[in-house]
């Protein structure tokens, strides 16, 4: 499936008319309802743009839509482009496209960060001591798993995957173990957190993450190109002079970096690093210059889109976003996996 | 007055210092000549140009290539000198003809660049030259063997190198694909290009290639014109089998073939095993 250039920026130029449209949505949606008009002119009020100045917006809808709107729509946009990117950099260096960034051991050593926070009780002390340990001990999962298939200077792909399949479940196991021993409210806290959400998210949540993961994109989208001759192999890679090694440890450590961040922001989201670059390539084709771009948007998209209809599916209460994703997630996921069977066999 | 441009002094190739798959190699290669390596399954052949490609670390001895030590080149200075076809690529997304063709040209522009108009110049002209560029915007997954062949020969030649690597180009594709890689092959060096090819096909290489070196026995047995190669006493030392060489009198072009083995009365009793649980009638005896 092969797209010329032209039908690229016309897919661009959709991806962000949907991102708008979605941007709105979820402005508007939740427990206090904000019309549609009133939520679009306030954020081009708040970007600037003269357009809809006449509707008025009342100062208890500016405090929802400002405190509360506002920085949980950012973060799930960050969130979601960040997963999408580093789904798409994973399927690529693993040339295999059921690949996601939870595969080096990134959510499972957020999961233990998280669970040593709350057992320990630094989680009630602030609100940045979770995110923070969830941080760290993804980044130890990923230098553990790359430190383990490790060989001989080389990093090859199969003992990559292999060896973070096992430190996931010994992290898993270690994460049980500690949560064995908690009592009921902190257990409670982990489940909470496990499940990711978007919910009570603030401009600290926005702040801890649009620097890690805007900046993780920009760089993932600089060296796409590289990515592209990474995908054909070791050796093909090698054979027109590209230092394999290096490029490879440097994209898999932008993916963890970003992915480990949105997790630490927002808790694990499954399906959005799996699905998005999947559906993307469909459309766009496998040429990661232009697949990238799209995933970006497409993720933001997907995720935003997924928190606003899980504010009102069950209103009053809410489904977590991490539900909903996986909710949407599965059965295209299952009908991706039937699909690839019959066509390989 | 002859240029060379690839030397091997000394050099042990393999995967272990124990058993080396080759020793003590040494050999030069001119500017345009077609070398066609030939030799037995698993003597060596690919072996010997995965390492002459900087792909494998030789064991011992060193290699030249237009006067630079190998060893101390970078990748990057390798992939401008010498391009590389591997025997078997493995393409896990549908790209297009003309984005693998592209990254041929990756040796050629710094990190951030993109391919530019010289860039693209040069991809269609090899796409033109392998006589591919009608299917520039198809899917690699969905062309043929032949097709991919040539999609990857113009991938290499888009890199622009004086040297060229070819592991098994012609092996699987039927003999209109086969005898048209050969003639890519041998314009390419007689513009001044330098090709060293992996070949199966006796004839073909006989017929194509200015210089042949039979591999095998863990070294070069000979090295040299196609007739003083192709005789039947070195063929026959190198695959273990008679091998009888026969001149064809209406093309003039060599025949080569196994002599067939003896009746063996252990065969037979093998046949009987294996034809024993055989019955014309699937469904059985009434």
């Amino acid at each position: 499936m092969v797209k010329n250039k032209l039908s690229f920026r016309v897919y661009m130029i959709i991806l962000v008319f949907i991102l708008a449209g979605v941007s709105i949505l979820s402005m508007a949606w939740g427990q206090i309802d904000i019309p549609l008009k009133t939520a679009a002119a306030f954020l081009f009020k708040s970007m600037g743009i003269p357009v809809l100045t006449d509707v008025p917006v009342s100062p208890e809808q500016q405090a929802v839509l400002l405190h509360i709107r506002l920085p949980r729509t950012i973060v799930g946009l960050l969130v979601g482009a960040g997963l999408a990117a580093s789904g798409t950099v994973m399927q690529g260096l693993f040339a295999n496209p059921l690949a996601d960034p939870g595969i080096v051991g990134v959510s499972s050593g957020a999961s233990l960060g998280a669970v040593i926070a709350i057992a320990t009780g630094f989680s009630e002390m602030s609100m940045f001591a979770t995110p923070l340990f969830a941080l760290c001990g993804a980044a130890c999962a990923v230098i553990l798993t790359v430190g383990l298939a490790m060989r001989h200077g080389k990093v090859p792909m199969m003992m990559l995957l292999l060896s973070g399949v096992v430190v996931g479940m010994l992290l898993a196991a270690a994460t049980a173990g500690i949560l064995t021993v908690v009592n009921e409210h902190k257990l409670q806290q982990y489940l909470f957190w496990t499940i990711g959400g978007l919910d009570y998210r603030r401009w600290e949540h926005v702040l801890m993450g649009i620097g890690p993961i805007l900046g993780g994109i920009a760089v993932m989208l600089l060296m796409a190109r590289h990515l592209n001759v990474l995908v054909l192999g070791d050796i093909e890679a090698k054979a027109v002079g590209l230092p394999v090694v290096k490029y490879r440890l440097g994209f898999l450590a932008l993916a963890a970096m970003t992915t480990s961040v949105g997790v630490c922001i927002s808790g694990n989201i499954g399906f959005v690093g799996l699905v998005v670059p999947h559906m993307m390539r469909m459309l766009i084709g496998p040429d990661h210059r232009y697949l990238l771009p799209a995933s970006v948007l497409a993720g933001a998209s997907f995720l935003v889109l997924c928190d606003s209809i899980g504010r009102v599916i069950a209103s009053p209460s809410e489904v977590r976003v991490g539900i909903m994703t996986a909710l949407i997630g599965t059965p295209y996921f299952l009908y991706l996996l039937r699909k690839t069977y019959t066509t390989t066999r | 007055m002859m240029k060379c441009v690839l030397t091997a002094e000394k050099l042990s190739v393999g995967y272990s210092t124990d058993s080396p798959v080759l020793r003590d190699i040494c050999f030069n290669v001119n500017k345009g000549e077609l070398v066609g390596l030939i030799g037995p399954n698993g003597a060596g052949k690919s072996t010997l140009l995965k390492s002459l490609r900087g792909i494998l670390k030789p064991l011992e001895g060193e290699i030249y290539i237009a006067d630079h030590m190998a060893s101390a080149l970078t990748d990057h200075e390798f992939a401008c000198l010498t391009a590389y076809l591997q025997q078997d690529v493995h393409i896990a997304f549908d790209y297009s003809v003309r984005e693998i063709v592209n990254t041929g040209r990756y040796p050629h522009l710094q990190w951030w660049e993109k391919e530019g108009i010289e860039d693209n110049k040069i991809v269609d002209a090899c796409m033109e030259f392998t006589r591919v560029a009608d299917l520039a915007d198809k899917s690699v997954l969905e062309i043929s063997g032949g097709q991919r062949q040539r999609v990857m020969l113009a991938k290499v030649l888009a890199q622009q190198t004086p040297i060229l690597f070819l592991d098994e180009p012609s092996t699987g594709l039927d003999i209109f694909y086969q005898e048209e890689m050969f003639r890519f092959c041998q314009e390419l060096c007689r513009a001044g290009k330098t090709v060293l090819m992996v070949v199966h096909e006796l004839s073909l290489a006989a017929r194509f290639c200015s210089r042949l070196m039979l591999i095998g026995n863990h070294k070069v047995m000979k090295d040299g014109k196609p007739e003083d190669v192709l005789t039947e006493e070195y063929l026959t030392e190198a695959y273990g089998v008679p091998v009888r060489v026969v001149e064809n009198p209406r093309t003039g072009h060599v025949e080569v073939y196994t002599e067939p083995n003896e009746k063996n009365p252990e065969r037979k009793a093998l046949l009987h095993v294996i034809q024993s649980g055989e019955t014309e009638d699937v469904h059985g005896k009434e």
